[in-house]
């Protein structure tokens, strides 16, 4: 009894906490918001003094089910009292923090503090809403709402979330499902062509005819959710195959994008290239560039190598704004008015680009899968296992190390130069290090090593934040609560790599014991 | 005349201040398993080491078919036709067996990346046979139908045994086993001793071992060296070996050597 209360006392503690931050930084008052959108009690122009405050007890009450359910999960023996006490102590300690709290800022409230000079969020409007309309028992209230939803949600953690019935009713139709999927005939769909061919018609369809419906808007998101699947192909080439932890991955970004940007800008060398062969010049100048950084630095693994590349990730984006180059560069004011592509004489319209961006990427995933799993990509995986020993098994580990870095940055060269004229605009501050880290997010969000994890990635990282608009301000901070749970729940990865099943694949192509030739198999 | 595969020539490897290995002079001919033994920290595996490229010694020759090799890069000397495996198992624990032992193939292999985009007639015809000799060697090592598994999930005598097919996936004129039988109950142990041997007799692989279980030693070797703090101290059939003091000394201490032929009398004087 003593752990349980343990227990429930921990998780109360945590959630106080929580809710407090919730209230400091003004986000509670934007979730109560956000429940009015969803109750159809709140439009856009109610005023912080009309917003009903049931909205807040709803929030309140949803955070005290998840302490409750969280602490009556956690409980060393599954017995009903166990979480019951639990969850109820969860609750209440929760409340007490949280009551002595809004006590507190109720009576700087009263004492007219201007709290704002501290946290810009908490002016006295806020306050009278979290004290639901000022009410001086507002902290009872805190203490029996939390109390009561933390009783609430252990039982219904204990009752129905773990209950042996609907774990019972879930393996079954787990099972039910698997071993619809294993028969024949389903297998039989599944492996005929006809069928995969129509699932690709009609994932191709998807792709033409969305872009043209869903609007400007979604072509840019999706643009950009394509173009960090490239840099994700790139770099999960890099740190996911060969197992090199490089960090500075924009300065091949950059390269690109400026590339690109010099030769087809009409300032400041008023080159005018073609697009497309400026797209090829563009994916050789990274390619270089991966080259030559490479030659150096490649003696050098791990760490050292993790803080090296980052010092050239910020040396390429330095030189780009700096005095010294802004003849070449621009400096600082960036490249516009970059070139545009142009097909049978008509210029692309954001369909096009976006169309342009997924041909890209389906070349670009065609070329990473079969170089995943080729000899190269074998000898990729052999040198980040076990460097010493894959040379040592005859693997030209400089030469492999090099490769990677190559192809790896010809991809955040195409990603570059495909960003810069989609957006008619390349300039320093399009190459910060937080790009490199968005793309090392994105691989390992996705899984170190895995294509489709790649993609997934890039969808979760880029696209997800766009779904969460609603959130405003706290969009970020949803985000970063978001990726820390999926960490915690999928450490390898939202989609882990797999291996190929060489040896089931190569006897089902010749069969091991098949009869000699007339005989006839019974 | 028989040739002789590995040769090192007044070989010495210096840590610092201390010689790990002191002018030691090895000779295998070919066909022949020799087996490398003496306490721990004799300077075996420095040995080993300075003939498969991972140190460079600071002295004296390693000759492979008489042509010197010492400190050359580690992929060099395998692309020669050296193979060898760890003390402790060191595969590509997150790579399929199978794809242990294609990497194992790496140097007799010329697909390119491009080649590998393109998927030419060529690379794929080359791949195909690589595969099929991979499972013929997973085969042969007994692992047939584990192929598929990771690496890192195979039970510990299976990985010892992919760590040796993959070794000899390079076709090695000489293959290198660092303690082999490591680790193995007596069963294990006999069948690995039986799979040594076959090696030797049915691909005709020179092989040089380091061992602790002299059992196995005695059983398989056709010669034996002894070192002991770095120097050669013996060298010989097994049976001369057994009998020779100075072997008997350094692995018992000062004195043991008398204690043994008291012993060795007594027994013969039994029987």
């Amino acid at each position: 009894m003593r752990t349980t209360i343990k227990n429930g006392i921990r998780f109360g503690a945590i959630i106080s906490v929580v809710i407090i931050f919730f209230h400091l930084t003004g986000f509670s008052v934007v979730a109560a918001n956000m429940i009015g959108g969803l109750f159809g009690n709140v439009d856009k122009n109610t005023a912080l003094a009309q917003l009903p405050t049931i909205n807040l007890a709803i929030v309140i009450s949803l955070i005290g089910l998840i302490a409750g359910g969280s602490a009556s999960k956690n409980t060393k023996t599954d017995s009903w009292t166990n979480a019951i006490v639990s969850g109820t102590v969860a609750g209440a300690f929760s409340g007490l923090f949280v009551a002595v709290f809004v006590y507190l800022i109720g009576i700087a409230n009263f004492l007219e503090v201007d709290l704002r000079s501290y946290l810009p969020e908490i002016g006295p409007d806020n306050i009278d809403y979290l004290l639901f309309g000022g009410k001086a028992s507002a902290n009872f209230l805190y203490l029996g709402l939390l109390t009561i939803s933390g009783l609430a949600g252990a039982a219904f953690s204990k009752g129905i979330i773990r209950a042996n019935w609907r774990k019972q009713v879930q393996a079954d139709s787990v099972q039910s499902f698997n071993a619809f999927i294993q028969k024949p005939g389903i297998q039989k769909v599944f492996n005929n062509k006809i069928v995969v061919y129509a699932f690709l018609a009609a994932a191709a369809f998807l792709l033409y005819f969305l872009p043209t419906k869903w609007g400007p808007y979604w072509n840019f998101i999706m643009g950009t959710v394509g173009i960090y699947i490239l840099l994700g192909l790139g770099l999960n080439i890099i740190v996911g195959l060969s197992g090199q932890l490089v960090l500075g991955y924009v300065a091949f970004f950059a390269i690109g994008a400026y590339t690109f940007g010099l030769l087809t800008a009409p300032e400041p060398h008023a080159i005018g290239m073609n697009f497309w062969l400026a797209i090829v010049f563009a994916i050789l100048a990274a390619a270089l560039t991966g080259v030559l950084l490479g030659l150096p630095i490649l003696n050098l693994r791990g760490d050292y190598l993790a803080i090296v590349t980052l010092g050239f990730g910020e040396i390429i984006r330095i030189l780009i704004k700096s005095d010294m180059l802004t003849d070449f560069t621009n400096g600082p004011s960036g490249l516009s008015d970059l070139v545009q592509p142009k097909w049978l004489g008509k210029t692309f319209n954001d369909v096009n680009y976006f169309h342009l961006t997924v041909i890209f990427v389906i070349i670009a995933i065609f070329i990473a899968n079969r170089l995943q799993y080729s000899r190269t990509g074998r000898a990729w995986l052999a040198i980040s296992a076990d460097q010493t020993v894959a040379r040592a098994t005859g693997i030209n580990t400089f030469k492999y190390n090099l490769l990677a870095l190559a192809l790896g940055a010809a991809f955040a060269g195409l990603g570059g130069a495909l960003f810069a004229s989609r957006n008619q605009f390349t300039g320093p501050e399009d190459h910060i290090l937080m790009v490199s880290i968005n793309v090392l997010c994105l691989v390992i969000v996705g899984g170190m090593g895995s294509l489709p994890g790649v993609v997934v990635g890039a969808f979760v990282l880029k696209g997800v934040p766009e779904l969460l608009r609603d959130l405003e301000n706290y969009r970020l901070l949803a985000f970063g609560a978001l990726l820390v749970m999926m960490m915690v729940m999928r450490p390898e990865g939202l989609w882990p790599k797999g291996r190929p099943e060489m040896e089931t694949l190569y006897y089902r192509k010749h069969p091991k014991d098949s009869p000699p030739d007339g005989e006839v198999q019974s | 005349m028989t040739e002789i595969v590995i040769q090192t020539h007044k070989l010495s490897k210096i840590f610092g201040g201390l010689t790990a290995v002191d002018k030691v002079d090895l000779t295998v001919p070919e066909k022949a398993i020799a087996s490398i033994i003496g306490p721990n920290g004799a300077g075996k595996t420095t040995l080993f080491n300075c003939v498969s490229g991972f140190y460079a010694p600071e002295e004296g020759d390693v000759l492979f078919y008489g042509k010197p090799i010492q400190g050359q890069a580690t992929d060099r000397i395998c692309s020669l036709g050296i193979s060898r495996t760890y003390q402790n198992i060191r595969l590509f624990s997150q790579m399929t067996a199978v794809e242990n032992i294609l990497v194992g193939q790496h140097p007799r292999l010329k697909g390119t990346w491009w080649e590998a985009v393109l998927h030419n007639p060529r690379y794929m015809q080359e791949e195909e046979k690589a595969v099929g000799e991979a499972l013929h060697l997973l085969e042969f090592v007994g692992l047939d139908g584990l192929g598929d598994h990771l690496a890192r999930n195979l039970p510990y005598g299976a990985q010892r045994r992919l760590e040796i097919a993959r070794a000899l996936a390079n076709h090695p004129k000489l293959l290198m086993l660092d303690e082999p039988t490591a680790g193995m109950n007596s069963q294990e142990t006999a069948d690995m001793t039986a799979f040594i041997k076959s090696l030797r007799d049915n691909l005709g692989i020179t092989i040089l071992l380091i061992e602790h279980d002299m059992k196995v030693v005695m059983d398989i070797s056709d010669q034996i060296t002894v070192l002991d703090y770095g120097t050669k101290i013996a060298e010989g059939l097994p049976k001369e070996i057994q009998t020779n003091q100075q072997v008997i000394e350094a692995y018992l201490g000062p004195g043991a050597a008398a204690l043994s032929k008291k012993f060795q009398r007594k027994k013969t004087h039994d029987a």
